[in-house]
């Protein structure tokens, strides 16, 4: 079951309801209001005016400039999120490895892609690909060989750090089918998770 | 308006991703209340943006079009939270079973408690419809037999257990056999028994 | 297990095309299959006479052991290859009901594709009906969430729903020769033959029809 749910949950394509994706696009993107907005003023902190102005600069959620930048008729401009910018960029090009990627941003990869449709130049969507198979090594290397650097994993992203987590359940899978090819029944996780608060409650 | 109290819902899905908590009935209500109350003013505005001349005072289409993302957003949040509550009772029916414990019952909404017994429903069905002999428990099972009796140890007081072949075995805690693995699977998964593998 | 039913289980392929096959065959099919269920990233069809036959053959085989001795010997190796049995049964049968659920919406509009177009169902009639009741189920929770919704509420949900990643690579063995499978459908130049039994790592999506005509298995 363990193997099928793997299988299943890297087969994901941002949907609907994914929890990653409604998360990844609440960050914020700097935009430039082309035209003026009635009534809705206060979305700009630094104004008191009723309406929001032409001109004006904001920092948005990434699921609201997607919206108002598309279309025939456009209501913003969009500019790149500061971490997928040219100075940062080349941090990620001078050696990606050395990066604390968390600190990018917790859904680096999969913000990444959104952010990739408003650079026309297709330079984010190569970064991305570069830090990812530039990471990758070093990312195997960390899942059969935990133990190592335990804060090399606070430096993952979110994609980085699922991968991990599945990688390093896989060499732990191996490691004991390779030591005692029986494979202990248990009890469910839900089972034994809620065991386990029961007792905190009683204590 | 930017959809925070949706997405603070959305969050507590991902901070405790295999256990239920309990339904957030205030939040849920209040995103509602948003959703409501952003539709009213588009609706205004519609009507307003309907009635002008064009060319005359304000466009309030971008208002209409800023609020209608914010809906949809909201929308969003609200069922994503739903759908993935409703994955996680599905998993809850495998590996509970169809009765509940209490507490965990408590977290679930009056709609969700209903959505289990109806998903327990049309499994049970889907399961005595498999095979022409009145069907396949799918719920056992779950891990390759490699032997047919295996060392159990019992972790509660459970009373006594009948076998197939009609001998009883009386499990008390901390007593261990030597069962059918076929007849403890259940039990082991329920945590009323402990698989001993050396 | 030949001495408790020596007789070759028939098969109906294709209802026209008769098959005949041993049990230790007809294992071998359904363990094939299961982990080609199993590593698949989408629903595959279903084998229907692989299980129903499999299911048959574990019913005579407990009818019997039954008249077998307690402590026999024979009757624990017995028991124990009925319990494998049966294991892999369930598990093929739970590996796409993990994924009916997961994939309810796309599947079954892909399923009404198949009709339309008079092909060959991939899911069964138990399962087909499982399908339609879930979706169901997850609808009506959905609308007593948004009873409060002044009017109609949008159904934006349904343009995007969870869909399973053709694109994501497996591990295949190739049961025969298959010459100029596509890498890279923007470069008509790269392709590659396979050799049969050969193994290699591909995306699924370049090889899903070679898995379901039977061409290669998953690893």
């Amino acid at each position: 079951m363990i193997k099928l749910k793997i299988v299943l949950e890297h087969s994901y394509y941002p949907n609907y309801f994914a929890i990653e994706d409604i998360i990844a696009t609440q960050e914020k993107a700097p935009c430039k209001f082309l035209v003026n907005i009635p009534k809705l003023g206060k979305l700009n902190a630094a104004s008191e005016e009723d309406d929001l102005k032409a001109g004006t600069s904001l920092e948005l959620p990434v699921w609201l400039v997607q919206q108002l930048a598309s279309g025939r008729q456009p209501l913003v401009t969009i500019d790149l999120p500061k971490s997928y910018k040219p100075a940062y960029r080349e941090i990620l090009k001078a050696d990606a490895t050395a990066v604390d990627l968390h600190k990018f941003g917790l859904y680096f990869y999969e913000l990444g892609c959104h952010i990739a449709q408003f650079d026309n130049q297709g330079d984010v969507r190569e970064i991305l690909v570069h830090t990812f198979t530039t990471r990758f090594k070093q990312l195997m290397d960390l899942a059969d060989n935990i133990g190592l650097d335990p804060s090399a994993i606070d430096k993952l992203d979110m994609l980085e750090r699922k991968l991990f987590k599945d990688g390093n359940l896989a060499r732990n899978l191996l490691n004991n089918w390779l030591n005692n090819s029986i494979i202990p029944m248990g009890a469910a996780t839900m089972v034994v998770n809620h065991r386990k608060r029961k007792r905190i409650n009683v204590e | 308006m930017l959809g925070e109290k949706a997405y603070s819902l959305v969050k507590e899905l991902e901070d405790r991703q295999c256990e239920i908590l309990p339904y957030n009935t205030d939040l849920v209500t209040e995103i509602a209340t948003e959703i409501v109350h952003l539709y009213d003013q588009n609706h205004q505005d519609v009507r307003l943006e309907d009635s002008r001349t064009p060319g005359t005072s304000t466009n309030l289409m971008p208002t209409v079009r800023m609020r209608h993302a914010a809906i949809q957003r909201n929308q969003r949040c609200l069922l994503a939270y739903h759908y993935n509550r409703l994955r996680l009772l599905r998993q809850m029916r495998w590996e509970f079973g169809s009765i509940l414990p209490t507490e965990l019952k408590e977290n679930l909404s009056a709609a969700e408690n209903g959505w289990f017994n109806k998903y327990s429903t049309i499994l049970g069905k889907y399961m005595r419809s498999i095979g022409e002999n009145g069907g396949l428990n799918l719920a056992v099972d779950l891990k390759p037999p490699k032997a047919l009796f295996i060392e159990v140890r019992c972790l509660v007081d459970y009373g006594k257990l009948e076998l197939n072949d009609g001998t009883n075995v009386l499990l008390k805690k901390n007593s261990q056999h030597f069962l059918p693995r076929s007849e403890c699977e259940e039990l082991i998964r329920r945590g009323i028994l402990q698989h001993i593998a050396n | 297990m030949d001495d408790i039913s020596s007789e070759d289980i028939l098969l109906e392929e294709d209802e026209s095309e008769m098959m005949h096959l041993t049990p230790a065959q007809l294992v071998d099919r359904m363990q094939e299959t299961w982990i080609n269920e199993i590593r698949a990233p989408e629903i595959l069809p279903y084998k229907y006479e692989y299980v129903e036959c499999l299911l048959e053959h574990i019913n005579s085989m407990e009818e019997n052991i039954e008249t077998l001795q307690t402590a026999s010997l024979v009757k624990v190796v017995h028991q124990l290859e009925i319990d494998r049995f049966r294991y892999i049964i369930a598990s093929y049968l739970r590996t796409r009901l993990e994924k009916i659920e997961l994939h309810v919406f796309h599947i079954l509009k892909e399923e009404d594709t198949r009709i339309e177009k008079n092909e060959l169902p991939y899911l069964s009639d138990g399962e087909l009906q499982f399908a339609q009741e879930y979706k169901n189920s997850i609808e009506q929770h959905f609308q007593s969430v948004l009873s409060f919704w002044p009017g109609m509420p949008p159904d934006d949900w349904k343009n995007n729903p969870v869909v399973p990643n053709l694109d994501s690579f497996v591990f295949l063995k190739s049961k025969e020769n298959v010459e100029g499978v596509i890498i890279d459908d923007s470069d008509e130049n790269d392709i590659v033959d396979l050799k049969e039994g050969s193994q290699v790592i591909l995306s699924y999506s370049k090889i899903a029809d070679l898995l379901k005509n039977d061409k290669v298995s998953l690893l």
